[in-house]
């Protein structure tokens, strides 16, 4: 049993919105390595995902150096401060963590620069898309290592709060992998509302809306397993208002777009709502995991 | 590497006289009210209310009454960080702030934490708390300067019934073990040692208990929060690949179609 707490952590909105943002960044480059290695790196999609990914990591890094009490000090992460040697922790979740966003925000810079060049922002004469990182062998290996600390990028905060003594948090070890499915669904939910609003629908961009209904599927599963599997500690993530965000995430993120997906059939269907809709359930849900364990005191 | 050193605490010989509370609040500069206010908690004659980033110690006022309150006992426990041996905050500290010292007991060094507030949430006691005038977590140091001075910490040198003892932990696992033979050949049959080794590695201050550990808001089987660090990882991982495979092929399959379409309407356009 885990004991009821009254010191309080204070991971609030600056957190769940960073585990939102850095998990759409991570879905939205997985989705760009799929391409890649299906040999469509420089498609529209692929070239969306990676202008996103980079000021999405950059705006979460610098949520969770702002959310710090000392945020001066978010370098002590990376360096010890005494030693000035890498500091890095495996076992510790946010050590990890930073090493990921740190990694996983470099690989997203090259790959935005890369689509800066392929758009013929830096001018540079003959160097343009047919001759850009990605698209080419070298780019492969580059989504490759961009899929695994997309992968760690999306997992680790949920880890972060399963490696903890807060009732709720530390009552499963599932987040992460609720976590990696909603960074998945909420990063291709983001890519197909950028390119229905630039009315860029490729087939690409409907292959992945199509795609994007089975794993909506999984991440039901995924929540479902989540929270069947809690025991105890269901009082305190569903509860309260958080109770209400969860039930709204799964309507949103879940519920909607699949029944707009059966309800269309065969005829096409608008992008713009499921998107706008599973976007919203999936921060609906970072919101009733992190704050729900924290309301009960 | 000097002796391992912590904490024997007593508890059915403490008198809630608060000096330990005092004296640790004066060595260690802690201020005496909640933000300046002199609030009333109204549980019992606890005003501490807990550990925090300002109270290192607290002296708990339990009172075990029946519900018709004709039994009536006050347990009272002089509450502290338990220093365990395998620290949950130490683990998951990304700073390197949280340190094992040469004594074996565990400190925060305020000059490298950052606040992210991990600790708080990895200690399985709740003891740690954000101190609001270095806004960094703190908690109870063993008076690891006065340690390094060849002195006793200063909540035992103020205890007046030498309920709370300070020593080598060898030393005071022997003590405890006497004293708890002594209240069992007294009758006292429910006494027994909370914090031994198969407790997180043991906790470097332990305590003598005579009812079960909740009554004393303590919980019964601490656990290491990074145990659960490597089964997430896997979890995470494999929805991951469930996930990747999901897409691979959802993907490849409605490429396929399109193109298996594409080719049909062509077809058809050339008959």
């Amino acid at each position: 049993m885990l004991l009821d707490r009254f010191n309080p952590v204070h991971w609030e909105w600056m957190v769940y919105l960073e585990m939102f943002i850095a998990g759409i960044a991570a879905g939205a480059y997985m989705v760009a390595a799929l391409l890649e290695w299906s040999g469509r790196g420089r498609s529209p999609l692929a070239r969306s995902a990676h202008a996103l990914a980079f000021p999405l990591v950059a705006l979460a890094g610098l949520l969770l150096a702002v959310d710090l009490s000392r945020p001066e000090r978010f370098w002590h992460m990376v360096v010890q401060s005494h030693t000035m040697l890498p500091m890095f922790k495996v076992w510790s979740p946010i050590s990890m963590g930073s090493m990921l966003l740190l990694v996983f925000g470099g690989l997203t810079f090259v790959s935005f620069v890369d689509f800066l060049i392929s758009r013929d922002f830096f001018r540079l004469g003959g160097w343009r898309d047919e001759r850009t990182l990605h698209g080419s062998a070298v780019g492969r290996v580059w989504a490759l290592l961009g899929l695994l600390t997309a992968f760690g990028t999306a997992a680790y905060s949920g880890i972060l709060l399963s490696a903890t003594n807060i009732p709720g948090w530390g009552h499963s070890t599932l987040i992460g992998a609720v976590y990696v499915a909603t960074a998945i669904i909420t990063g291709v939910a983001a890519l197909l509302l950028i390119q229905t609003i630039r009315g860029f629908i490729d087939e690409d961009v409907v292959a992945l809306a199509g795609t994007n209904t089975w794993l909506i599927v999984w991440w039901l599963v995924m929540v479902v397993v989540f929270l069947a599997t809690l025991g105890e500690g269901l009082r305190f993530i569903a509860t309260g208002i958080a109770s209400v965000a969860l039930i709204a995430a799964i309507v949103l993120a879940g519920v909607v777009p699949l029944a707009l997906r059966f309800a269309a059939g065969a005829r096409s269907q608008s992008l713009l709502v499921p998107a706008v809709s599973i976007l919203i359930g999936g921060l609906l849900l970072r919101f009733a995991i992190v704050m729900g364990p924290q309301s009960v005191h | 590497m000097a002796d391992a050193m912590g904490f024997f605490t007593d508890t059915t010989v403490c008198i809630g006289c608060k000096a330990c509370e005092v004296a640790c609040k004066e060595w260690n500069q802690l201020p005496a009210t909640n933000g300046g206010l002199n609030t009333l908690s109204g549980d019992s004659y606890d005003n501490t209310r807990r550990l925090d980033g300002t109270h290192w110690r607290h002296v708990k006022f339990i009172e075990d009454f029946s519900p018709d309150r004709s039994q009536a006992a006050w347990l009272m426990m002089s509450d502290v960080c338990k220093h365990c041996v395998q620290a949950p905050c130490l683990d998951v500290c990304p700073t390197g702030a949280i340190i094992r010292t040469e004594f074996d007991t565990v400190v925060i060094q305020a000059d490298v934490c950052n606040g992210c507030r991990d600790c708080i949430a990895a200690c399985p006691f709740d003891v740690i708390g954000m101190n609001e005038a270095s806004n960094t977590a703190q908690k109870c140091t063993l008076c690891y300067d006065r340690m390094q001075n060849g002195l006793v910490p200063a909540c035992a040198q103020a205890c007046p019934t030498q309920s709370i003892q300070f020593g080598p932990i060898a030393e005071l696992r022997q003590r405890a073990d006497a004293r708890v033979d002594t209240l069992h050949s007294q009758g006292q049959k429910n006494a027994y040692i909370y914090g031994k080794e198969d407790m997180l590695g043991g906790l470097n201050s332990f305590y003598l208990l005579v009812n079960k550990p909740e009554k004393y808001g303590l919980p019964a089987s601490p656990t290491l929060a990074t145990i659960r660090t490597a089964p997430s990882w896997l979890f995470s991982t494999g929805s991951a690949v469930v996930a990747g495979l999901v897409g691979l092929l959802g993907f490849r399959k409605h490429r396929m179609d399109a193109f298996a379409a594409a080719r049909r309407s062509s077809t058809g356009e050339e008959q």
